[in-house]
């Protein structure tokens, strides 16, 4: 493993030298620039309002109102919970809530919204590197050297994982600039209030931001897997990235057909999305975080082993 | 030779090698031995499995049975030992073409260790690649190609080249040059040297020996000039009239006549019996007006090994 390091750079160097890659980059750019601009056209000025807090005052009264109403209902009941502790916590402390884009919530939309393309680029790029040597013959030259298959699919993976990392860090600097320029720097220092069991706290948006990032990537790196698996087993770039992409694209829909089933939280799309246990409303009531990391390890497992399996011990005959 | 082969070690050694894909056998029991210091050429008849064994030699692919060793080394069982000393092509030399030939050496030169940018250089200018090295590869001819699959096999000094149809591309110029540079290699260096091409005039004039390889099947393994002098010797015999000259050899000696015509015949007959033949025509009454040895040619001799089959 010495000279991993020098694997890592070379794979790094095809991945980024190709012009696929930076036509990514530029999509990814584009499209957060857009996205500024359609938010800031289609966004009223905010007003400048000094009486927020008398506002406020009077929406947590509303709210305990229809708290009452809504009785038994434990959902509806915790909103109205947060909601008014949030509140509370801005008048005591003299925060006046955001009105309309600000940088904060521009960055945090793109991330929610932009996550999905870099989850095709990152597909591309796998199935990319592991298949395409494949195809143009060289990987006759790649594996007569002395290193094992093993070491050469791991340097593809996780330099592959590297591009998602560099993705992420434009996406937020890239996101972070466009929210600056189109929504005023100025709401750089928002202050992010978390509701934590009855306790609301001060956090920062950077790192609010990058733990969205990080729930989102779940079924990123799930099924960027699967698209090594796929390009590591047919060794087929073009089948790799139509069958993960339109199994990420397919997989709300599918999930939602089965829902009504008691088996659909075996199915890995089920457990993807992490976020349903800190919104409080899991797909299946007997599903919980534990249940969906343990369902994401074994079809990881599997994804890694059979792929690894199928590189490293099939003929070349490319 | 076999004398010298014994006391040599092989750098290449195959131990009753046999593959077998879908209950076909492509190689069948292959057993050679490739020394230090030799031009071995590979020879044989499209899909008569020259590329498999050379992908089992160099680990693409598995062998069903037998085993493979390159100095020593068996290739499955330590494989980076026995790959380290190997620098291949592997049929066409396929390299990153949005990359430059430099960066394609770059990156061969990270998988093994010790390889400084100076050796890069040496053997850039080696295959004289110098001045277009920093040009991206899709822009490369297919000779400049092959001289950046040479240059990247040899980067990190090899006991053991494996070339596959190594003058596929190259002008006349650059094959005699590969061809020169072959046997320097294999001369001053001592590195065993496999070629495998279809251009048998090419073999014989690389190879020191070579193995014939017939339908998964070592057919033969020769030093070339034994090779070619080996079997029954060409006469060619220019007589009055071919047809009688043709019956008489065959009532009298018992020699079947290749070719006839009007003027000459052409037979196969081992040296000393030459004179037999002439006797034989002149008690004929056959008027013969010249005699002459013809040389056969690799190919010649090839095709008569290999029943005929035309090679790639």
């Amino acid at each position: 493993m010495s000279n991993f390091f020098g694997l890592l750079q070379n794979e790094n160097m095809k991945i980024y030298r190709r012009t696929s890659a930076k036509v990514m980059i530029i999509i990814l750019l584009g499209l957060i620039l857009t996205a500024g601009l359609i938010i800031k056209l289609n966004s009223p000025e905010p007003k400048n309002d000094h009486n927020w807090k008398q506002m406020l005052v009077q929406d947590n009264k509303n709210m305990e109102k229809q708290m009452a109403s809504v009785k038994g209902n434990k959902q509806a009941t915790d909103y109205f919970k947060k909601t008014i502790k949030m509140n509370e916590y801005r008048i005591d402390h003299n925060l006046k809530p955001a009105q309309g884009e600000t940088l904060w919530s521009f960055v945090q939309g793109a991330g929610s919204n932009l996550i999905i393309v870099i989850s095709i680029f990152t597909i591309i790029v796998v199935s990319t590197s592991i298949a395409s040597e494949f195809d143009t013959g060289t990987i006759k030259l790649l594996l007569i050297r002395p290193i094992y298959r093993t070491e050469i699919l791991l340097s593809k993976y996780i330099s592959t994982l590297l591009f998602t990392v560099v993705c992420l860090i434009t996406l937020f600097i890239a996101s972070w600039l466009v929210g600056g320029i189109f929504f005023g720097f100025g709401g750089a220092g928002e202050a992010h209030l978390v509701y934590d069991h009855g306790t609301v706290y001060q956090s920062s948006w950077t790192l609010a931001v990058w733990k969205d990032y990080l729930l989102n990537c779940v079924s990123l790196f799930m099924m960027v897997t699967f698209a090594g698996l796929i390009a590591a087993a047919f060794r087929n770039g073009g089948l790799a990235i139509g069958l993960s992409i339109f199994t990420l694209m397919a997989s709300s829909i599918v999930v939602s057909l089965l829902a009504k089933y008691d088996w659909v939280k075996y199915v890995l799309f089920a457990n993807t999305d992490l976020t349903q246990y800190t919104t409080g409303s899991p797909l299946r009531d007997d599903m919980t975080l534990g249940f969906s990391l343990a369902v994401l390890v074994v079809y990881y497992i599997i994804f890694v082993l059979v792929g690894w399996l199928f590189y490293t011990r099939r003929d070349i005959k490319a | 030779m076999a004398n010298n082969a014994a006391e040599k070690k092989p750098a290449v050694r195959l131990e009753h090698v046999s593959k077998r894909i879908g209950g076909k056998t492509i190689i069948d029991d292959l057993s050679f031995e490739i020394y230090s210091g030799e031009v071995f050429g590979f020879l044989g008849p499209n899909g008569a499995g020259k590329t498999t064994t050379i992908r089992m030699i160099v680990g693409l692919m598995r062998m069903s049975q037998g085993n493979i060793y390159i100095q020593g080394h068996s290739i499955n069982g330590e494989f980076k030992k026995a790959i380290r000393q190997v620098g291949a092509i592997v049929e066409n030399p396929e390299m990153y073409k949005f990359l430059t030939g430099y960066q394609n050496l770059i990156h061969y030169a990270r998988m093994i260790p010790g390889i400084s940018k100076d050796r890069i250089m040496e053997v850039v200018k080696l295959v004289e690649l110098q001045d277009r090295i920093h040009e991206k590869v899709k822009r490369y001819s297919l000779g400049m190609r092959q001289r950046l699959g040479v240059a990247q096999a040899l980067l990190h000094h090899p006991s053991v080249l494996i070339l596959d149809e190594p003058t596929n591309g190259l002008d006349p110029q650059g094959i005699h040059d590969l061809r020169n540079y072959l046997h320097e290699l294999s001369r001053k260096e001592n590195v065993a040297v496999i070629v495998s091409s279809h251009l048998l005039s090419e073999m014989q004039l690389m190879c020191d020996r070579i193995g014939i390889l017939q339908k998964g099947k070592l057919v033969g393994v020769e030093k070339v000039n034994e090779f070619i002098e080996k079997g029954a010797a060409k006469v060619r015999i220019q007589v009055d009239d071919g047809r009688l000259a043709a019956q008489a050899i065959k009532e009298k000696l018992a020699i079947e006549t290749e070719r006839i015509d009007e003027t000459t015949i052409e037979l196969p007959v081992e040296h000393e019996k030459i004179p037999v033949v002439v006797d034989t025509l002149v008690l004929s009454k056959i008027r013969i007006y010249g005699v002459a040895a013809v040389a056969k040619s690799l190919e010649d001799r090839f095709l008569e090994v290999t029943g005929g089959k035309s090679v790639e």
